[in-house]
């Protein structure tokens, strides 16, 4: 359990890290951010909007208690990042250096998700595969 | 269920088709998204989630029935039983429902211990018709001034040189530091000392805190003999000897077993062990620490009656026995017994088997051991026909927590009542049933840093002397109704016990043949 947790907080020390600049070029609005949410068709609402959030995921990726929700926030990013080179900006050519960041933080992020399964109820119903014991499971009168 | 289908609600039907709705509406976010507006993948990332949920719950996890039938929806369920209690217990229960002690009992615990008006209005919440057993009163109330202060010597019988004598009819109940907080006990502590009552420390070895008020002590040794013991399990008599030069440990009582788990031993759950207690008992932190069911020295009458006379040697102090009763006959031996050692227990403490605890198994919460008032009259009983009632000294403890009931418990032997989960109450405690797991929310049975921090000492000092003050005056004032001058004047006749009560049988003008026992 303790390399869990140190393996989940090396994850989450990389996402953050990652996650900074794009954070902060999208509410500062700097050209090449501006130049991709206009072909997303989201500027400059979409741009702060996502720029906010990334900022929340390091908020939450660095609270104890709140770091499974960071991740579970920064995969929603991801996958919306994901979509919208799959479907308007492409994967190659300038952006492959971003595409590369893209999985890395996607990965990292499913990492601390799968690390930290157990502490959030539904992810460990989730992924339960037999009745074994469990510790405070909640209401005891089932 | 409705007995018939029109317009009923099919959970099941309505699970199959959110389930059916996850990915449709997924397939249309995504193509509104790419083909509408890029906003619309905001809800296409969020569906995708919890499609990927849905998935887990029904295809890949094999723990849950309900959720591999049902999905997400079937987690519903599962939130609304955890919100349950606290819904029920602030919403949907009247004021006499919840168990083990209802709101209006718990009421007037909190406001005596806040020092404001306890009274009810308009009528009593009780049910009348029912079969509750009440205190008669005098049509000719004892005046004030008449009244006599309360006095019990115990250890007197005995011709011991250092008795002790009680003050207030009242005790604080066992509880260890272990099952309380540090914090807790020490309020209860500074309160007993303001209030000039005993209180017991339960049996979990070294009272560390419970020395910090200066309250006079009654120090338990309990089976497993925290602090006191050999590595087998048997008392160190010199551990002990020093342990009762402690001036404020005024009296002993041995505890034989206890109402909430009567055969079994004390339980601190692993959760609670934290590392002053780990010190302080000798116990590791890795696993729950049960105690032993019973003294090593007792393995049968003889032997445990001569464990009380060993204990009464050594301490010098007056010494006492706590136990629920199982069986009256085992109870009636013990008595003889005791009689041909010529080894008599200052005081006998009896436990209902309603009484409280920390943590304890449910089978022996609800199903062992004899409830209090039967039990009281039972012991009370057995003493007086071996003509030994004089050697000893009553104290009763279960669910006691308000006058009415302290009141009967007086009539019907007692010479003094202890309460635990009244004084938790008064601390502030609210019911919530969690002390076993380190959660208690208002720090009282936690040693959590972050919960016992809420908890003032000093401010929940206070509610303890007032709640004293509340319980003594409330007494004063039924003694005052019942038409004598003290406690010890009270008897079984100025009891009212109807015909259908359990304890009908074993009052002494009754025709049973169990009044004989």
């Amino acid at each position: 359990m303790k390399t869990h947790h140190i393996l989940s907080w090396i994850l989450q020390v990389l996402v953050v890290l990652i996650l900074i600049y794009p954070s902060w070029s999208k509410l500062i609005g700097t050209p090449e951010e501006v130049a991709l949410f206009t072909i997303l068709g989201m500027e400059p609402t979409g741009r702060y909007i996502i720029g906010f959030f990334e900022a929340l995921a390091i908020v939450l990726l660095l609270i104890p208690s709140s770091v499974t929700w960071g991740a579970i926030l920064t995969l929603c990013i991801m996958s919306g990042a994901f979509l919208a080179h799959a479907t308007k900006i492409g994967f190659g050519g300038e952006i492959t250096m971003m595409s590369i960041f893209l999985g890395v933080t996607f990965l990292s992020a499913l990492g601390i998700l799968i690390l930290r399964s157990q502490e959030l109820p539904f992810l460990r119903d989730a992924f339960a595969r037999s009745t074994t014991p469990q510790k405070n499971d909640g209401p005891t009168n089932k | 269920m409705p007995i018939t289908r029109t317009a009923a609600l099919d959970l099941h039907l309505l699970a199959k088709f959110t389930n059916l709705l996850l990915p449709a509406a997924l397939i249309l976010s995504l193509l509104a998204g790419i083909n509408i507006s890029f906003y619309f993948h905001f809800l296409t990332v969020v569906l995708l989630m919890l499609n990927m949920l849905n998935f887990a719950y029904l295809f890949i996890q094999r723990r849950h029935t309900l959720l591999r039938n049902f999905g997400i929806l079937g987690q519903a369920r599962y939130f609304m039983e955890s919100i349950g209690p606290e819904f029920r217990q602030y919403f949907f229960a009247n004021d006499t429902e919840e168990r083990p002690f209802n709101r209006s009992e718990r009421s007037e615990v909190y406001r005596k211990s806040h020092g404001i008006d306890s009274t009810g209005a308009f009528g009593s919440l009780c049910e009348y018709d029912r079969d509750e057993i009440k205190l008669r009163h005098s049509l000719f109330p004892t005046p004030h001034n008449e009244l006599m202060p309360y006095e019990l010597k115990v250890g007197e019988a005995r011709g011991l040189a250092t008795t002790y004598t009680l003050h207030r009819p009242i005790m604080i109940s066992a509880m260890s530091y272990g099952a309380l907080s540090a914090y807790a006990v020490e309020a209860l502590s500074i309160g007993a000392k303001e209030a000039g009552i005993l209180m017991n420390t339960g049996e979990g070895g070294f009272p560390k805190y419970h020395l910090r008020g200066g309250s006079d002590l009654i120090f338990q040794l309990g089976t497993a003999k925290f602090g006191v013991r050999h590595p087998d399990g048997s008392l160190d008599d010199e551990a002990f000897e020093k342990l009762c030069e402690q001036p404020e440990i005024k009296m002993i009582e041995i505890k034989l077993s206890q109402g909430a788990k009567p055969g079994k031993g004390g339980i601190l759950p692993k959760e609670k062990i934290s590392k002053e207690i780990s010190e302080l008992r000798g116990v590791g932190r890795d696993h729950d620490v049960v105690s032993p069911p019973g003294h090593v020295e007792c393995k049968d009458i003889t032997s445990t009656v001569a464990f009380i006379s060993h204990v009464q040697e050594i301490s010098g102090l007056p010494t006492g026995i706590k136990l629920c009763l199982g069986s009256p006959r085992e109870f009636e031996d013990l008595v003889k017994e005791m009689i041909k050692q010529d080894t008599f227990p200052d005081f006998i403490t009896v436990d209902g088997a309603e009484g409280g605890t920390g943590a304890a198994p449910t089978a022996f919460l609800d199903g062992v051991g004899m409830p209090l008032f039967v039990a009281l009259r039972t012991v009370d009983q057995i003493l007086i026909r071996e003509n030994v009632r004089l050697r000893t000294v009553l104290f009763a403890s279960g669910k006691l927590i308000n006058p009415a009931k302290q009141l009967l418990a007086l009539c019907l032997g007692a010479d003094a009542c202890s309460t635990a989960r009244g004084f938790m109450l008064a601390l502030g405690c609210i019911q919530a049933l969690e002390c076993n797991r380190n959660t208690c929310p208002v720090g009282i049975t936690t040693h959590d840093p972050s919960l016992i921090r809420g908890f003032v000492v000093e401010e929940k000092a206070k509610r303890v002397k007032n709640y004293v003050d509340g319980l003594l005056s409330d007494i004063d004032h039924l003694i005052a109704a019942a038409g004598v001058r003290c406690a010890s004047e009270l008897t079984l006749d100025h009891l009212y016990i109807p015909d259908q009560h359990e304890l009908a049988p074993l009052m002494p003008n009754s025709a049973s043949p169990t009044a004989q026992l």
